[in-house]
């Protein structure tokens, strides 16, 4: 008999059986009655020679069937059939359970899509990184040790002689927004920004992404300078800006001062090499200067110690080849090409340094990242904090199991006296818990999905949201199922062990009462007990954390800026997109100054190259007159700004010795320039720096100014950051070139009006410059610290939650156990305990509880604050008022939640309770 | 040695001792049962039920086959009989149980001196 005639056949093979033993025991009994017996005496002596009829025929069958998934099958349907006739029960678990998978889906998704996810390429396992994925930036300079970024000829030399990939790509790896118009035959030209990206011509066919429509670059693109005005466009613009028309081909996008031919099209999931960026417009790296003029990145540099790190480098391994094997390959490349870029005559010790550059190469397949480093580890924490969010849920599921487990005591009874084994009995209970979790985690799919775009509005503050990809995917999927699976187990096995363990003696012949408060009541007890007190330590835990997150935010946003964050509006303006240069372009930054400031209501108006809190800073090797050259913290460099006249007395950045930049330093005559005290106090020390010189090494050449004055110093990129070395030149006698730049306007007061005058202003002085984004300077702080926001308000959130699902353990827990004393309460009212002392009595039995849970939870959150101490600012994990507040709040959650069931005990009328009896 | 407590059979005891009993001729389950217990003096603790699930997995093998019938008693029973394939395995089952008898009888050997 094949196996599916088995199957089909099964019903009679079973029916055979059923027929056999009957007719076996029938015959028994029919001879032990020949041999004197009663008939009753006979069938039960006939059935105990038998042994255990069910379970044998059980077994029977089970020879003929794949019986686990059978059996499982039946489990199900018989779950079902029980969940379906408790509702009250099945909501609060589902509910409970929806919410705990639910978040945790929620924070994996978003983790997975940030830290975990491949890019959609083909192989990605074959892909390594040989630069920083979390680096961004073109930076002028030096970097000795592990190289962040690497150069163009970097590039193209380990490109042209390494024998182990069987590719390498290069992206720029700061990707920026840029205005673009579309130029279609006969209509006017219409303007957006987009995200450009400057790749290799080898780029899309090393990580195999091919074109949905057209062709891609080919390192033919490579070759020429200047000479492939090419792009290749995404799937999102291709749709947003050309309405997904196939004659997008060949139609021309203006970037600048250069047209470009659209060639292709890539597949709508492939959006760049970068996770949290999605890039419009791909150009070759071989425009350069035409996408970011005035700079030349390509060329060779002229003094090795002056490099443009500004690439991300990946390669494809070629089979067979380790990671390993191609990192020492490579760097065996790299110092010979160090080697030679050595010989322009360098100091011993110049050389010695020069020489530990080197690459850490590590798996690419995830990409880059812009936002690993920023949420990496927020996200991490955020994952163990929804996972005790779901430990605390496991319990109050495993209570009420527990609690209902007391009321179905008789038919686990009747199961186990009709023959049903303990193993049947642990999987039949376990796959109802296991249900119960997967129906909770259907349901927390759906919060999840819910969840993530409210979370994705909540990191993305409100501006353009980050492009993250929060579709349900088969890495979502199986967690969520892993999740549920792992949950259900963890609730149902305590009341699958007990229900395996189930007594029939006892419960049996014991009447209703002792069913419900006797013998089950004790044994039940210390279990839930256990839970709640388990309860109470991870709810203690994450009402620390959050506490201290609270206070962490409320320190980071009372930091001193060292500018007026209160009176201050910034907007960008880039009058180079749209044609201004040179004398121009300075003449219609001085009319709007000069026009803004002339506004009621303004105090003052004046230009930053690098803007505040905005990323973006410029960083040169320096060379201060008179002063030893320093080894160290970065050496003899600088961050540096081009600012208009005032700036400081706009911000209220207070000078500290000598004189701010004004009016007058505007190229008539030497440069000027201001520094920061810590600039101040690196390379002057105490002496007197107004007067000196100081050289900024520039590709040019180098350019001189100035000290005529020393500003206190301020917070020019982040809350956190320490205090760094700073120096400003006039944005009208700049070093190097200047080009868009941040506009900031000091208000006097709070005029509403204000930004719609400023608009006016800017339409009037450069009427092709779009309407500028004006924002205040607290909305850009509060921009500044999204992550820490979100880390806080989620933080706040899952405690909050935490705590509601303590109290309803601790509610439960206390009612249960008032309601089997009531009248062990009722008889101690009759011999004169006072109403007060049973409140007391049992008030006391919950905060013992708490107090166990605190006494484990207190050593726990020391050694747990060292994993989050990294995101704290201004406070240690150790805040007494954080660890204070937490515990009295969960004191007074243990007194609450107990208060009703302890009232009730206070109100028990002893007479009733006896007669309960 | 006192009274003989009766013994446990090992895996695969009681499918030999059924299809060795299906030899000699064709029964149906309830005297089957008998015959075995009587053959063995009542020596082996055998739960009567058991020989169901057993005679379930010969079934599945192949190496017996049932047929409806009617017993002594009238009743109507299933009657099992051995099939060429049984016939083979009991053979080389009992080849493979007396190598087995025969090595523990040798080792056991000095032990009885």
């Amino acid at each position: 008999m094949n196996w599916i005639m088995q199957i089909f056949s099964r019903r009679r093979v079973y029916d055979d059986l059923s027929t056999d033993i009957r007719s076996h025991l029938e015959e028994r009994t029919d001879e032990l009655i020949k041999s004197g017996m009663s008939r009753k005496e006979a069938a039960e002596t006939a059935l105990r020679e038998f042994g255990n009829a069910t379970s044998l025929e059980q077994s029977g069958r089970e020879v003929w069937r794949w019986s686990f998934i059978e059996n499982f099958l039946m489990d199900v349907r018989y779950g079902l059939r029980v969940l379906r006739k408790n509702p009250g029960f099945t909501a609060a678990s589902v509910l409970t359970l929806a919410l705990g998978i639910g978040a945790n889906t929620a924070i994996f998704t978003i983790l997975n899509s940030v830290l975990l996810s491949n890019l959609p390429v083909r192989d990605p396992q074959q892909l390594v990184l040989l630069t920083n994925p979390d680096m961004h930036g073109r930076q002028l300079g030096f970097g000795d040790g592990e190289r962040d970024l690497l150069t163009y000829p970097e590039f193209q030399d380990l490109s042209a002689r390494n024998q182990v990939f069987d590719g390498m790509l290069a992206a720029d790896s700061y990707i920026q927004k840029q205005d673009v118009s579309v130029v279609a035959s006969g209509e006017s030209a219409s303007d957006s920004s987009a995200q450009i990206g400057l790749v290799s011509g080898s780029y899309f066919s090393v990580l195999g992404v091919n074109p949905i429509l057209g062709r891609v670059f080919t390192t033919e693109a490579d070759r020429v300078r200047d000479a492939n005005p090419l792009a290749v466009i995404s799937y999102g613009f291709w749709q947003s800006r050309f309405g997904g028309d196939p004659s997008a081909i060949g139609k021309k996008i203006r970037l600048l001062h250069t047209t470009y031919d659209v060639i292709g099209v890539t597949p709508a999931r492939f959006v760049g090499e970068t996770v949290g960026y999605a890039i419009d417009i791909w150009l070759p790296l071989s425009m350069q200067t035409e996408a970011i003029p005035g700079r030349d990145y390509l060329s060779m540099e002229t003094n090795p110690f002056q490099k443009r790190e500004w690439l991300q480098v990946m390669g494809r391994l070629k089979p067979g080849v380790s990671l390993a094997q191609a990192n020492s390959s490579i760097n065996l490349l790299f110092q010979q090409y160090l080697t030679a870029q050595t010989e322009t005559g360098m100091s011993a010790d110049q050389k010695r340094t020069f020489m530990t550059q080197r690459i850490a190469m590590i798996a690419g397949g995830r990409g880059a990242s812009t936002l690993q480093a920023k949420f990496g580890k927020p996200l991490q924490i955020l994952m163990g904090v929804v996972g005790l969010v779901l430990l605390i849920a496991c319990a109050n599921v495993a209570n009420l199991l527990l609690a209902r487990a007391a009321s179905r005591q008789r038919e686990i009874a009747v199961r186990v006296a009709m023959g049903a084994g303990a193993g049947r009995l642990f999987r039949q209970v376990l796959t109802e818990s296991i249900l119960l979790a997967g129906i909770g985690g259907a349901f927390g799919l759906l919060i999840a999905r819910w969840a993530d775009s409210a979370l994705l509005r909540l990191v993305s503050g409100g501006r353009t949201p980050v492009p993250l990809d929060v579709h349900l995917n088969a890495a979502v999927l199986t967690f969520t199922l892993g999740v549920s699976m792992l949950t259900g187990m963890l609730f149902g096995l305590v009341p699958a062990l007990r229900a395996s363990r189930a007594d029939i003696g006892t419960i049996i012949k014991g009447t209703s009462r002792s069913v419900i408060g006797g013998a089950g009541h004790r044994s039940r007890m210390p279990m839930g007990k256990i839970l709640v007190v388990v309860q109470v330590t991870l709810s203690l835990l994450l009402l620390v954390a959050a506490g201290l997150f609270v206070r962490s935010f409320q320190k980071l946003s009372e930091v001193n800026l060292g500018y007026d964050r209160d009176h201050l509006l910034v907007f960008r303006v880039s009058p180079t997109v749209y044609g201004y240069k040179g004398p121009a372009m300075m003449q219609l930054y001085k009319d709007m100054l000069d026009r803004i400031a002339a506004l009621p209501g303004v105090r003052g108006a004046t230009l930053s190259e690098n803007g505040l809190l905005t990323n973006q800073d410029t960083n040169d090797p320096i060379i201060v007159e008179g002063r030893a050259a320093k080894t160290g913290e970065g050496g003899d460099s600088s961050n540096s700004d081009e600012i208009g006249p005032n700036y400081f007395s706009s911000a209220d950045i207070p000078i500290l010795m000598g004189r701010e930049i004004d009016r007058g330093d505007n190229g008539n005559g030497p440069r000027v320039g201001v520094i920061n005290q810590t600039f101040a106090k690196y390379f002057y020390g105490g002496s007197n720096p107004l007067g000196t010189r100081v050289s900024v090494i520039t590709p040019a050449g180098n350019e001189d100014f100035v000290v005529v004055g020393v500003a206190a110093d301020a917070k020019y990129h982040s809350m956190r950051e320490k205090p760094s070395r700073r120096f400003y030149v006039p944005f009208f006698n700049p070093v190097g070139n200047v080009g868009g730049a941040y506009v900031i306007v000091h208000e006097s007061g709070n005029s509403a009006a204000l930004p719609a005058s400023i608009r006016e202003i800017v339409k009037q002085s450069a009427p092709n410059l779009p309407a500028p984004d004006i924002s205040t300077m607290n909305e850009i702080v509060d921009d500044s610290l999204t992550v820490d926001r979100m880390v806080t308000k989620l933080s706040g959130v899952f405690g909050g939650l935490a705590i509601v699902l303590s109290c309803i353990g601790i509610y439960g827990i206390m009612a249960y156990s008032v309601a089997g004393r009531t009248n062990e309460i009722g008889i101690r009212m009759a011999l004169g305990a006072q109403r007060s002392a049973v409140l007391w009595m049992i008030l006391r039995e919950s905060l013992l509880l708490v107090l166990i849970g605190v006494a484990i939870g207190l050593p726990a959150i020391a050694a747990a604050g060292r994993l989050i101490s990294s995101l704290l600012f201004g406070i240690t994990p150790a805040d007494p008022l954080a660890l204070i507040l937490a515990t009295g709040l969960m004191f007074l959650i243990g007194a609450l939640a107990s208060y009703i069931p302890a009232n009730r005990a206070m109100r028990i009328d002893p007479m009733m309770a006896l007669r309960y009896e | 040695m006192k009274t003989q407590e009766p013994r446990d059979l090992f895996p695969g005891a009681l499918e030999m001792m059924i299809l060795q009993t299906l030899r000699s001729q064709p029964l149906h389950g309830y005297a089957l049962v008998q015959q075995i217990k009587r053959t063995s003096n009542e020596l082996l603790k055998i739960e009567e039920g058991s020989l169901y699930p057993a005679l379930q997995r010969l079934l599945k093998e192949g190496l017996v086959s049932a047929e409806w019938g009617v017993s002594s008693t009238n009743r109507r029973v299933r009657i099992y009989e051995l099939t060429p394939r049984g016939a083979k395995h009991l053979a080389r089952e009992v080849s493979r149980f007396e190598q087995m008898f025969e090595g523990i009888t040798r080792v056991l050997a000095p032990a009885k001196s």
